[in-house]
């Protein structure tokens, strides 16, 4: 952005030395002008300087006439430009159907382009906020050796660069870890926290807003000063941007922290949800390298390339062994252990970029549909009025006045088109599409800034121009004059072809959106109207997570589980309470298939993956779900062998029918004993992670008020209901501050968390499909609109160029019907091509939305036959105009006209 | 200066139309021109010969007359002006104009009454 | 002719035009106007911002006096009419129009 101004100003002081230059030359003439003179007065008989004061007396004031001139020059100017934008507003006010088209087109195509145009340059190519930041990098350990995915540092590799490497001058680590409670004051708050080495701080080139930054002491485990930063918004939300912040001791559930200092809003990193940032400790007590969490960034020094420092750190390897004996070069050897090292930007953006690109690539597509459109639309209007720019040749106008006058008028255009542009644009950069930072890195980073504002008028009026300008050069100023004596075709062949192929091209891509369009909004209707195998209406569920003091077996939690259920259990309205490990549709991420079961006498049978979860015995009644055989849970199903619910799915998958009452189901278990259970009962199916996934099968392991009295060092079950959703069915549902309360009561630590109500998870679960088959829909019908304009502004020009040839048939007796048959027949082929090559086009890449199609197949009659039917008529609509207009004409007008 | 009489100021009036008829003739440079409109005028231009570079700015932003630079016969760099098409044209106009312009005046001088 | 052009032209010959009109009738400066409208048959449109400068400016030379009187409807307007001087006058812009004239048609036929 910066060097466009630049070239912009350099243009300017362009203009300025011509204006000095034509003050030279005019000096040249004036002096010219005066040794004439002062010459001519010699010859009649004046002495040299007689001669010469003569000259400048009869000249006049040099200076004077100096100013005049260029006054001259500037106030023509100017004034013809003012006269030229009056007029053209005069000849826009009087074709407000075109000046309609062309401002909705320009201004809604620009407004989008630039609004994703911004975002795919604030995110993709934007620097990173950071001192220097084409310096930063992130550094990925990489062993796919040993089937381990990602690019993670153990504590012994990132210790071990970060003390050999010489390429850096910094590496630091980090993790996030949403398990950290804020439990001071009235609320508690679950947090996000940033595990960070100090140096990290400094890597970046951040600076406190308040107080200070972590010292490398400040990791050990022993350190008194137990610091923690944090964030500015955190600071103003839950501190009120208390100026007393250093040195508060603020209650975390992993235990009390000082806080050392704030760090500003504008430092985002890793997120810029963190509200915590805690210094990262490096434990290498046990130095491996298969349990990795941890990211590595780092600062290159002053002229290392990426490369140079990738090479460096693979050549570190080998010496990772030497270092710490336990990880031999065996291991390393065999799991292909590397080292890759990517600029952080890269590496920030790489999960979007992809889409990104392609995005860009469509609104690039979109404009120059746009563009093209307009131009036609110009086209036209120029036919039109090609007598009167004819006619105003003749009278004196110079081609320069023409010229002049098309391109003010795609200005003024231009302009106007920024109108719309700019709320257009202002409207997707605030709510970015719906999209969140979730989906998007960097996103927080896009906002509609002036410079935007300038962008949208500078590239509307550009466009404007260059419209005007292609429209005049495509029309050809002699061959408007040779119109007056001969009719010619004006415009060549290969333009024509060019402007049937891009309306064509428009067709088709106007269909595949509109095919694409149909297929995710089936899906979504397919999606809403799944059987998710519970009730979703009248209930809501929250979620709360034990920390670890005080509740260490699976007693303790159900104990104050069950007190939880008692007391929200006498509220008014509300019917019955359940308590489970997980609910439907949840989302959590991944979705974990991680029981392997088998029947109990089914020795040797392959075993099957199965979902866990575990439910008290309302739980069931409360969501909805069917019982289809046996009972729920009831006191004493933990004694003994355990007893187990399971879904009809895991029971036919097992053992193969439903009918399994009192049967055994065996968990086996790496490295233990595999566990027995006895069935009791058999639900319905519900789904896991998403509705796509459909059924997952589900065994429910018991979640007993009370732990049935079994002593606390015994687990029937595996694992302890430590983080469980309560699900609340009834009249009135309980509002947030009361189980806010009704929890903070119990236990003063605990945040009840993801209040919600059973609807919402379903919206949730729907809400990717529904947020792609709007911006489809939206992109179909825009697509489709342009398609119109631009199917129109082709057959009607075209039509207008043939004008003598109806006026002769006319003329010889044909039939007006036929005539404007003719037309039709041109735009009925066009629309005919276009609609063939997106037909093709759809049947090809409807398969990439595979993941988001429920219950309908990518080449589905339905959408590619309704879609393609809309896009004939809407598109044979637009033909019958220009046809109508065509068969009335007077055959005695249009052979006048040429 | 004094101010200038009646016929000057109709000169000024009549300054583009008698530039545009001049140079219909041949091309020719500043001073020639106002040389050759004294000489046939029989009438200075009171108001200083500059005057015409001014009419001349306002000729060539319209289009009617073209510049280029050129060498004289005595080798120097003059500056001459060319008429176009357009202001072939526009002469035409500018004529009639004027001589409807003589004509009306002509009329009110000739009333008797 | 441009506006311009036309103004300049006219307010050139104003005098002339004016001298000639006071010396047919006095008259007030908007019959004055008028007359030379007529007279022109609606070609020479004289502004009277023009016009009230170039008869102070003839007053002031005596070649033109006024007087008050009444217009047709009752109105208090200054009447001008021609003096002695103005006759002259008027006689010498003829003359110098007429050569003007012949001489510019000279030029203007020139081939």
């Amino acid at each position: 952005m910066l060097h466009h101004a630049r070239a912009a100003i350099a243009r300017i002081r362009e203009l300025f030395r011509a204006r000095s230059h034509s003050a030279v030359e005019q000096n040249d003439e004036f002096s010219f002008h005066i040794e004439m003179e002062t010459a001519e007065n010699v010859r009649r008989g004046m002495n040299e300087a007689d001669a010469r004061r003569a000259a400048l007396l009869r000249f006049g004031g040099t200076q004077r006439w100096a100013e005049e001139t260029q006054s001259a020059r500037g106030v023509i100017a100017l004034d013809n430009l003012a006269r030229d934008a009056r007029f053209a507003f005069r000849r826009l006010h009087r074709a407000p159907a075109f000046a309609a088209g062309v401002i909705a087109t320009l201004g809604i195509g620009l407004g989008a382009a630039i609004g994703i145009g911004t975002i795919v340059y604030d995110v993709l190519l934007r620097d990173l906020p950071y001192e220097s930041p084409d310096q930063l990098v992130r550094v990925g350990f990489i062993t796919d050796g040993i089937g381990i995915s990602g690019d993670m540092h153990s504590p012994a590799t990132y210790f071990h660069f970060a003390k050999s490497a010489r390429s850096f001058t910094e590496l630091g680590a980090y993790w996030t870890s949403d398990d950290f409670n804020v439990t001071d004051g009235d609320a508690p708050e679950r947090v996000t926290v940033a595990l960070m080495t100090p140096n990290t701080f400094t890597l970046l080139g951040v600076r406190s807003l308040v107080g200070k930054l972590f010292e490398p002491g400040d990791t050990s485990w022993s350190n008194v000063r137990n610091a923690i930063l944090i964030s500015e918004s955190f600071w103003r939300r839950r501190y009120g941007a208390d100026p007393s912040i250093v040195g508060r001791r603020i209650d975390i559930n992993r235990g009390a922290r000082n806080v050392i200092g704030v760090v500003p809003r504008s430092f985002d990193f890793p997120t810029p949800a963190v509200d915590i940032f805690y210094p990262a400790p490096v434990p290498v007590k046990t130095a491996q390298i298969t349990a990795r969490g941890f990211n590595v960034i780092g600062r290159l020094r002053d002229g290392i390339d990426p490369r140079v420092a990738a090479a460096e750190l693979n050549a570190l390897i080998p010496s990772l062994a030497e270092r710490f004996p336990a990880i031999t070069p065996d291991m390393l050897q065999r799991s292909r252990a590397r080292v890759s090292v990517e600029s952080l930007k890269s590496a920030t953006v790489a999960s979007v970029r992809p889409q990104l690109v392609l995005l860009g690539v469509l609104v690039a597509v979109v404009l120059l549909i746009a563009t093209t459109n307009v131009v036609n639309l110009f086209l036209l209007r120029t036919e039109r009025a090609s007598q009167e720019i004819a006619i105003a040749l003749s009278l004196g106008a110079t081609r320069l006045a023409v010229a002049e006058r098309f391109v003010i008028e795609g200005i003024v255009l231009g302009v106007a088109s920024a109108i719309v542009a700019l709320p257009a644009a202002a409207l997707a950069l605030s709510t970015k599409f719906g999209f969140t930072a979730r989906e998007i890195p960097r996103l927080h980073e896009v906002s509609f800034t002036w410079e935007t504002a300038a962008l949208v008028l500078g590239c509307a009026t550009l466009i404007g121009a260059a419209v005007g300008l292609i429209a005049l050069t495509r029309t050809g100023l002699g061959g408007l004059f040779d119109r007056l004596r001969a009719s010619r075709p004006t415009s060549s062949r290969t333009w024509r072809r060019a402007q049937n192929g891009l309306v064509a091209f428009q067709v088709a891509i106007a269909l595949v959106l509109l095919v694409a369009a149909g297929l995710l909004g089936r899906s979504f209707w397919n999606l809403r109207n799944a059987k998710i195998g519970f009730e979703p209406r009248n209930a809501m569920t929250f979620q709360v997570s034990l920390p670890w003091n005080g509740y260490r077996s699976y007693a303790d939690a159900a104990v104050f589980h069950a007190k939880i259920v008692d007391r929200l259990a006498a509220l008014p309205g509300v019917t019955s309470i359940g308590v489970a490990l997980r609910v439907p549709l949840a989302g959590r991420g991944g979705s974990s298939l991680d029981l392997q079961l088998q029947a109990g006498d089914g020795e040797g049978r392959p075993t099957v993956a199965s979902a866990g979860n575990m439910a008290s015995a309302d739980y069931f009644g409360v969501m909805g779900i069917p019982l289809r055989a046996g009972r729920s849970f009831r006191s004493g199903d933990l004694r003994g062998t355990p007893a187990v619910i399971i879904s009809e799915l895991l029971a036919k998958n097992v053992f193969g029918t439903t009918d399994v009452i009192g049967r055994t189901i065996k968990q086996s278990r790496v490295g233990s004993q595999p566990m027995s259970f006895t069935i009791v009962g058999v639900v319905g199916d519900v789904h896991w992670e998403r509705i796509e996934d459909g059924y997952a099968p589900m065994l429910y392991f018991p979640l007993q008020r009370d732990g049935d009295g079994l002593p606390s060092d015994r687990s029937a079950v595996p694992g302890r209901p430590m983080d469980v959703q309560f699900v609340i069915r009834g009249t009135q549902l309980p509002s947030t501050p009361t189980i806010q309360e009704t929890v903070k009561e119990l236990d003063r630590r605990i945040p009840p968390t993801n209040i919600r109500t059973l609807g919402s998870l379903v919206d949730a679960a729907t809400a990717r499909v529904r947020l792609t088959m709007l911006l489809i829909a939206i992109a179909g019908i825009a697509a489709l609109l342009l398609g119109v304009i631009g199917v129109y502004s082709v057959v009607a020009y075209t039509a207008t160029s043939r004008v003598r040839e109806f006026g002769i048939r006319l003329a010889l007796g044909a039939a007006p019907t036929r005539v404007g048959g003719l037309v039709l027949g041109d735009g009925l082929k066009l629309v005919g091509i276009g609609i063939v090559a997106g037909l093709a086009a759809a049947l090809g890449t409807t398969r990439f939305l595979r993941a988001l199609l429920y219950e309908v197949k990518p080449t589905s009659i339905a959408e590619f036959g309704s879609a393609t039917a809309l896009l004939v008529i809407v598109t044979v609509c637009a033909t019958l105009i220009p046809a109508r207009r065509a068969a009335r004409t007077h055959p005695a007008v249009a052979l006048r006209a040429e | 200066m004094a101010k200038p009489t009646t016929n000057e100021q109709v000169l000024q009036g009549t300054l583009d139309l008698l530039i545009l008829k001049t140079l219909s003739l041949t091309p020719m440079h500043g001073w020639g021109l106002t040389h050759r409109i004294e000489q046939l005028s029989q009438d200075a231009l009171q108001v200083g010969q500059g005057s015409i570079y001014p009419a001349l700015v306002r000729l060539e932003q319209r289009g009617w007359i073209d510049t280029e630079w050129r060498i004289t016969e005595n080798s120097r760099r003059a500056k001459y002006y060319r008429l176009t098409a357009a202001g072939r044209r526009a002469l035409g106009q500018e004529l009639a104009s004027w001589n409807r312009f003589v004509s009306a005046v002509g009329l009110v001088i000739a009333a008797e009454s | 002719m441009t506006i311009r052009q036309q103004t300049d032209a006219l307010r050139g010959s104003l005098d002339l035009l004016i001298l000639k009109t006071l010396s047919l009738v006095p008259m007030h400066g908007w019959g004055i106007t008028l007359r030379i409208q007529q007279m022109s048959e609606g070609i020479l449109d004289v502004n009277l911002g023009s016009l009230y400068p170039a008869l102070q400016r003839l007053e002031k030379n005596g070649l033109i006096a006024s007087d008050w009187g009444t217009t047709d409807n009752n109105r208090r307007a200054r009447y001008y009419r021609l003096t002695a001087a103005g006759r002259r006058a008027l006689g010498q812009e003829l003359d110098s129009w007429k050569r003007f004239t012949t001489g510019l048609d000279a030029v203007l036929r020139s081939t």
